[in-house]
């Protein structure tokens, strides 16, 4: 009989606590809710903000319909409304939408310049207080004048997959594998936005202008500020890509902050060295001059080996700072067919692409010291440690030495593999232009 | 018959782990980081130090009260008034913490899980839970313990060793953080982070022999420190201050962090199942001591018929403070401050004067002898 008591309680309660703890009491069905996938917050026409939401159609997911072609937008919906503050104009979509707005699985938070420039602290504190927002959401600075996170998030169409989320968290940590944009969560901007030692970046977004290939034109890369007759890869910041197709939505290059407010961008290339000094790079093809034949190019698979070594020291009240860089690299192509391959020529290459390279960092630190004025590398995290307390870290205030700096920067590459051949062979020869 | 209840020191270790450690789950990192910035790390083991420096004079003293607890110490000085006093600043004591914690854990429920759910009624889960355990005693409790605390202890380690990748040395630098004055003056009356020993000085007549209360006491710190110590350097690691200063819930904070890849995210409901079994083991025992120390006060038979009050009093006390802000307030201005009153202050002075009054009783003896 006892036993028998025991058992009813038993199921008595388990039978309660499945109804009562499962947020029944709540009754939001999952069925209920929408999820916005990516949130653009522009300055408003007529309001403070324009919000726009891109939600996820799950039904449409679900089928796997969207997939390809233009039909990837079928994913997808978008809407913007005029707003004071984020969570007043999720209060009005809520108004028109079937479903109630649930942030727990959006994945990008997209500013435009001009409010990146006015200063975020008062969206990021207020998207952080939330516990829907994750805190590994990206942050993206949409380029240009205007409602340019909207119609960056209205060029989002993905074309090979039918899951957006999927889509933003592939393209946005590409980065390990291009160098050309960087890892820029939610979480740590915030860090860093309240840091007395390294400052934020997000991830440069744009809209490609381009419709046909006549169009294309270099006029906005920044080849010529490096002083080259042409552009490299890594000469470019999203809406500048020379690329026509489906895809216009792009990202490439580092909108760079000084506390919460947006004080420039660096561009692909940039970006690269800001992985490699702050130690976050992962790999890259790399385009290089040829050391012998100045007309053509070396490709190598460039990787970091080492974490970066930095280094800061005060002399008189200027930072001189020292940086050393170990990388790795496979050599993809040699155009000149130069037997770059060989023990007694290998040098010649590394040591070229050190130089390359060196003067590429050089060129972007002193850049982030004199003209952006941000230490968004982490400088001041080495100095921090050479002070007891933190008031002394305090009184010392980095943020104001640190565009005073000097940068001594030394690379060491290796080239460990020359790919599936181990000989280049030299075609000039074969054309009857050689000896 | 109740008073024949012995347990292993494994559990009576569990118990003292749960009361010492439960805060660690609630705001404890961010309580060290704003009192010693990125040096919290650093007050935890200097108060450490000093708690096992103070438990090494208890437990000399409380060598003369083999078996006893307090409330017997405080009938050895003062006869049955020494007892009712000592037993009602512990009612007290205990109420205050027991209400605020269970107000902590119930809104920190409703912030991250049951947002839409009236506080009263998340309240009532925990409210009902502690009360079953604290009717059922301290043996299955201690018990429970036993059992909980690996389980706890493999889940903190996966959430902590989760956000290895926000990892970074120089987060904990300048190395004495806010300054010395800061840790070594103003963090000394941090060793409040040890007001859960007070349950030691409870549990004494359930342990047996001097030996045992000895042991369990320094596992029960050592294990204790050790936990919150690593708990609040991988919150400094992964969050660097002063940013460390802003998080509500430092350790479900961290779990939230967690993202290796697109399979291996949103670790915090591991964090929600430890925090809730913790906070069930621990307000469980601390309704149960409540129980107990009122009938031992007032010389009551069974213990068991005041739970249910008890359980409203704590419930309707819980509810006092009129917002989450107000509760940690009190919990982290009053009660991690001034707790170190009556788990150090009060037991020292009582076992100093108890120490005095027997060797007095003693030496009567031996004389009329």
């Amino acid at each position: 009989m006892k036993n028998r008591i025991k058992i009813v309680c038993f199921v008595f309660v388990v039978c309660f606590l499945s109804t009562t703890m499962t947020g029944c009491f709540d009754r939001r069905e999952l069925d209920d809710l929408a999820y916005p996938i990516a949130i653009g917050l522009d300055k408003g026409d007529n309001n403070f903000l324009k919000l726009t939401l891109q939600l996820a159609v799950p039904t449409a997911i679900g089928t796997g319909e969207g997939g390809g072609g233009a039909g990837g937008s079928e994913s997808i919906s978008v809407t913007t409304v005029e707003t004071p503050s984020i969570y007043s104009g999720l209060n009005m979509i809520n108004t028109y939408l079937s479903k109630q707005i649930n942030l727990s699985h959006a994945k990008v938070l997209v500013f435009s310049e001009d409010l990146a420039r006015e200063g975020m602290n008062k969206y990021i504190n207020a998207i952080l207080r939330s516990r829907e927002f994750r805190p590994n959401a990206f942050v993206l600075v949409a380029r240009g004048k205007g409602a340019m996170a909207e119609k960056y998030i209205r060029s989002v169409k993905p074309e090979l997959e039918a899951n957006p989320a999927k889509y933003y968290e592939l393209v946005l940590r590409a980065y390990r594998y291009t160098g050309f944009t960087a890892d820029a969560q939610l979480v740590n901007f915030h860090h860093r936005m309240t840091s007395y030692d390294i400052q934020p970046v997000a991830v440069l977004a744009g809209v490609g202008t381009f419709e046909s290939l006549g169009e294309i034109d270099a006029e906005e890369s920044t080849f010529r500020e490096k002083e080259r007759e042409y552009p490299f890869e890594g000469d470019f910041k999203a809406g500048d890509m020379p690329k026509v197709g489906e895809v216009k939505s792009e990202t490439m290059g580092l909108a760079v902050f000084k506390g919460a407010r947006m004080v420039g961008e660096i561009d692909g290339e940039e970006t690269i060295y800001y992985l490699m000094v702050s130690g976050e790079f992962g790999y890259t093809y790399m385009t290089l001059p040829d050391p012998i034949n100045k007309d053509t190019f070396v490709i190598l698979s460039v990787k970091q080996s080492r974490p970066p070594v930095k280094k800061v020291k005060m002399e008189g009240d200027k930072p001189v700072v020292s940086v050393k860089v170990k990388l790795e690299a496979d050599i993809l192509s040699i155009q000149s067919g130069i037997n770059y391959e060989s023990t007694d020529k290998v040098s010649v290459m590394e040591e070229s692409a050190e130089e390359f390279i060196k003067s590429g960092i050089q060129r972007y630190l002193k850049r982030t010291a004199e003209e952006l004025n941000s230490d968004m590398c982490g400088i001041g995290t080495n100095m921090k440690g050479k002070f007891l307390t933190w008031s002394d870290w305090e009184k010392f205030d980095w943020k104001s030495k640190y565009k005073d700096s000097t940068f001594d920067v030394s690379v060491d590459l290796k080239i460990r593999r020359p790919g599936l051949l181990v000989r280049s062979a030299d075609t000039q020869i074969m054309e009857g232009e050689g000896k | 018959m109740e008073s024949k209840i012995t347990f292993g020191k494994t559990e009576a270790v569990s118990i003292l782990i749960i009361g010492i450690t439960t805060q660690l789950f609630l705001n404890f990192p961010r309580v060290m980081s704003e009192s010693a910035g990125a040096a919290g790390w650093l007050l935890i083991i200097y108060v450490t130090v000093l708690t096992l420096i103070l438990f090494t004079i208890i437990q000399k003293l409380y060598s003369r009260f083999e078996g006893k607890d307090i409330l017997d110490i405080g009938e050895t000085v003062g006869g049955g008034i020494g007892r009712v006093l000592i037993g009602v600043i512990y009612l007290v004591y205990y109420i205050f913490a027991v209400s605020i914690t269970l107000r902590e854990f119930g809104e920190d429920l409703k912030i991250i899980a049951l947002t839409r759910s009236p506080i009263s009624f998340v309240l009532l889960f925990f409210t009902v839970g502690m009360a079953i355990g604290a009717y059922y005693g301290i043996e299955p409790l201690g018990r429970l313990a036993a059992i909980v605390v690996p389980i706890v202890i493999v889940g903190f380690i996966i959430v902590l060793s989760g956000t290895v990748e926000y990892y970074d040395i120089s987060h904990i630098l300048p190395l004495m953080g806010t300054g010395p004055y800061n840790i070594f003056v103003n963090g000394a009356t941090r060793i409040s982070v040890f007001s859960g020993l007070s349950m030691l000085f409870l549990m004494a007549p359930f342990i047996g022999a001097h030996r045992n209360f000895k042991k369990v006491g320094l596992y029960g710190i050592l294990i204790s420190s050790f936990f919150l110590t690593i708990g609040t350097l991988i919150y400094l690691l992964s969050i660097p201050y002063p940013y460390s200063n802003e998080g509500f819930l430092p350790v479900y904070q961290l779990s939230r962090k967690i993202d290796y890849g697109r399979f291996f995210q949103r670790i915090e409901s591991i964090f929600v199942i430890i925090w809730t079994m913790t906070a069930l083991v621990y307000l469980s025992t601390v309704l149960f001591f409540i129980t107990h120390l009122f009938k031992k006060t007032f010389s009551l038979k069974f213990y068991r018929p005041l739970v249910a009050p008890m359980t409203v009093i704590v419930f309707t006390l819980s509810l006092v403070p009129q917002s989450l802000m107000k509760a940690i307030e009190l919990d982290t201005q009053v009660f991690r401050i001034f707790a170190w009153i009556v788990t150090f202050g009060i037991t020292l002075l009582l076992l100093l004067i108890g120490t005095v009054v027997k060797r007095k009783k003693e030496g009567g003896v031996k004389r009329e002898k």
